[in-house]
C-alpha cells in the first residue's frame, strides 16, 4: 500500500534537473520499455516502467534503495522504442546519480556492486586518463570476493597476460591535468 | 582515404586482435589511419550513466581529432556511441560546451565520426571492398551479431536499421561465407552487468550461443570489443558456470574480411582470440556435402492417422 503522506512530489523535478533525466515527466506509462527489456526477460522482478512510475509518484526512498536501479544493462532498446522519448536509459542514470550522492552522504545504503566497480573504474581514468584493467579488476575482486575469490580469476588473468592482452602497469596519458579539469567542470552544478 | 583513428582502451589490451586486424584490413583497402595523439578513455560503460562525465571525457578525444583536420573512425561500439553523443552535445548544448571548452582551452566546431563498420560498409562500400576479396570463405557459416550500441540509439548511431540492421550481413555474404538469419542480432550480451551481476550477464550471453547453434552457425561475427569480451573472453567461464560445452569461435568482422583479402592469420592475430578458431579456419573451402533433406510429411495427417490407415 502506498501512503500518500510518504510521497515526495518534488522527486520528479529533482530527477528532471539531473543530466539525462530531463524527459521523465513525458512518460505515459505504456510499458513499451518493459516488454522489450532483455533483463526483464530473465528477471520478472525487473520492471523499468515501475521504476519510472514510482519516481513520478514520488516514492523517492523506495526508488533510490531498490536493487532494480542497478540492473539496467544500458542496451538502449527501451530508449529506442519509447514513443514519448523519455530516454529511459539516461533517466536511470540520473536516478543513479541521486542515489550515489545520498549513499555518499550516509542517508541510504546501496548493496549492489555496480557503483563500486564503476567508481573504481572512473577513479582510475581520473588518475591515468585511461582505465587500468589489471588494477581495477584486481581491487574489485579482492573487495568483493576476498583473496580466495580473486585467486579464482588468476587463470583467466594469466591467459590474457600470456596473449599480451593484459598490462601489469597502468598507462598514463600526458594530458591528465585536462582530465582533472573535466572532472571539476562536470562535478560543479 | 585518410582518417583519424581512435582505438580506445580495449584495442590496446584485451581486444588487440581487433586493433591488428583493423589496421591490416584498412591498409589493404587503401586507407591510412592516423592514431590521434594522447587520447584518453571515453568513460566506457562505467561512466555511460553519468552523462556529463562520459560526454566530457569523450569530448577531449573529439577535440584532439579536430586538430588533425580528418574525419574520425572508431572500431569500438561503446567508444563510438560516447564520442558521437559528446559531439552532438558540444554542438547543441551551449552550457555543456562552455564547461568543456573552459576545461580544455579551445573551441570546438565538430568532427565527422563513424564506426568502422559504417566506414567499411558505406564509405569504402561492400561492393568495392569485395573486389579485394581473393579467397572465398565458403565453409564458414556465420551469424552476424550487432549487439546494442552499434545501432542503438538511432538518434546517435544513424547508419543502419536499429531493429534489423543488415550492413554486417552483407559484408559476411560478400566474403563467400554463409550468413545465417539470427534472431538475436541486436539482443544484449549483458556486458554492462559482467562485474556486478555475472549470473545475469552469463544467461544473456548463453542465449546468443544457443540461438546461433539453432541457426546452424559455426562462428559468430562481431564489431564490438565488449561483445567479444563476453562471447569469446568469457566463453570458458560460461561453460564452467553452466556446466556445458559451447566451443564457438568469435571473429571480429575485420578478421573475417581480412581472411577474404588473403591477409595472413598471424597479421590478423587469429591466435589471440581466446576460443581457438583453428577448426573453423580448416573448414574454409572444405564444405561437407549437403546432408540428405528430411522429408516433410503431408500436412493434415497425424502419425496416429497414418498408423490407422
Amino acid at each position: 500500500m502506498i501512503k500518500t503522506s510518504d510521497l515526495d512530489p518534488d522527486f520528479k523535478y529533482e530527477i528532471a534537473n539531473e543530466p539525462g533525466g530531463e524527459n521523465i515527466k513525458k512518460c505515459f506509462n505504456c510499458t513499451g520499455c518493459t516488454v522489450g527489456c532483455p533483463v526483464t526477460e530473465i528477471d520478472k522482478g525487473y520492471n523499468p516502467r515501475k521504476i519510472i512510475r514510482k519516481a513520478l509518484l514520488g516514492m523517492r526512498n523506495e526508488v533510490l534503495t531498490d536493487d532494480s536501479l542497478w540492473l539496467c544493462a544500458s542496451c538502449y532498446i527501451c530508449y529506442e522504442r519509447c514513443p514519448q522519448d523519455v530516454k529511459i536509459t539516461e533517466v536511470i542514470g540520473a536516478i543513479r546519480a541521486i542515489a550515489q550522492r545520498e549513499a555518499k552522504a550516509g542517508k541510504i545504503n546501496i548493496n549492489n556492486l555496480k557503483p563500486l566497480f564503476d567508481n573504481l573504474f572512473i577513479d582510475s581514468v581520473k588518475k591515468n586518463g585511461k582505465w587500468y584493467e589489471a588494477g581495477v579488476s584486481g581491487t574489485f575482486m579482492l573487495k568483493t570476493k576476498g583473496i580466495g575469490g580473486a585467486v579464482g580469476y588468476a587463470p583467466m588473468g594469466l591467459s590474457l597476460f600470456r596473449k599480451g592482452k593484459l598490462s601489469i602497469l597502468p598507462h598514463k596519458i600526458k594530458g591528465t591535468d585536462q582530465i582533472k579539469r573535466i572532472f571539476e567542470e562536470v562535478e560543479t552544478k | 582515404m585518410k582518417l583519424a583513428y581512435y582505438p580506445g582502451c580495449t584495442l590496446h589490451g584485451t581486444a588487440r586482435e581487433y586493433d591488428a586486424s583493423t589496421k591490416a584490413v584498412c591498409k589493404a583497402a587503401g586507407m591510412e589511419l592516423v592514431e590521434i595523439e594522447d587520447w584518453n578513455c571515453c568513460g566506457a560503460l562505467e561512466a555511460i550513466f553519468d552523462k556529463e562525465l562520459s560526454m566530457g571525457l569523450s569530448a577531449r578525444n573529439n577535440m584532439l581529432a579536430q586538430k588533425t583536420g580528418l574525419d574520425l573512425v572508431i572500431p569500438c561500439s561503446i567508444c563510438s556511441h560516447n564520442l558521437a553523443r559528446a559531439d552532438s552535445a558540444m554542438k547543441h548544448n551551449e552550457a555543456f560546451r562552455s564547461k568543456i571548452e573552459k576545461a580544455l582551452g579551445g573551441k570546438y566546431t565538430g568532427v565527422k565520426m563513424k564506426h568502422l563498420l559504417d566506414v567499411m560498409a558505406n564509405d569504402v562500400g561492400t561492393e568495392a571492398l569485395s573486389k579485394k576479396f581473393i579467397k572465398s570463405l565458403k565453409g564458414i557459416k556465420a551469424v552476424p551479431y550487432y549487439g546494442c550500441l552499434l545501432v542503438r540509439p538511432s538518434e546517435v548511431s544513424k547508419f543502419d536499421n536499429p531493429e534489423n540492421p543488415t550492413s554486417l550481413d552483407n559484408l559476411i555474404q560478400a566474403t563467400g561465407a554463409e550468413c545465417l538469419p539470427f534472431t538475436q542480432k541486436t539482443k544484449c550480451c549483458g556486458g554492462n552487468l559482467l562485474m556486478s551481476k555475472q549470473d545475469y550477464a552469463f544467461i544473456l550471453t548463453r542465449k546468443l550461443f544457443d540461438e546461433a547453434k539453432v541457426a546452424g552457425a559455426n562462428c559468430i561475427v562481431v564489431a564490438c570489443p565488449m561483445c567479444h569480451m563476453l562471447l569469446d573472453g568469457q566463453q570458458s567461464m560460461i561453460e564452467r558456470a553452466q556446466n556445458t560445452i559451447i566451443d564457438m569461435p568469435i571473429l571480429y568482422f575485420t578478421q573475417l574480411i581480412g581472411l577474404a583479402m588473403g591477409i595472413s592469420e598471424k597479421e590478423l592475430e587469429l591466435d589471440k582470440n581466446m576460443v581457438s578458431p583453428a577448426k573453423l579456419l580448416e573448414s574454409i573451402g572444405k564444405e561437407k556435402p549437403e546432408e540428405k533433406k528430411v522429408e516433410i510429411k503431408a500436412p493434415g495427417k497425424t502419425e496416429a492417422a497414418e498408423a490407422a490407415e
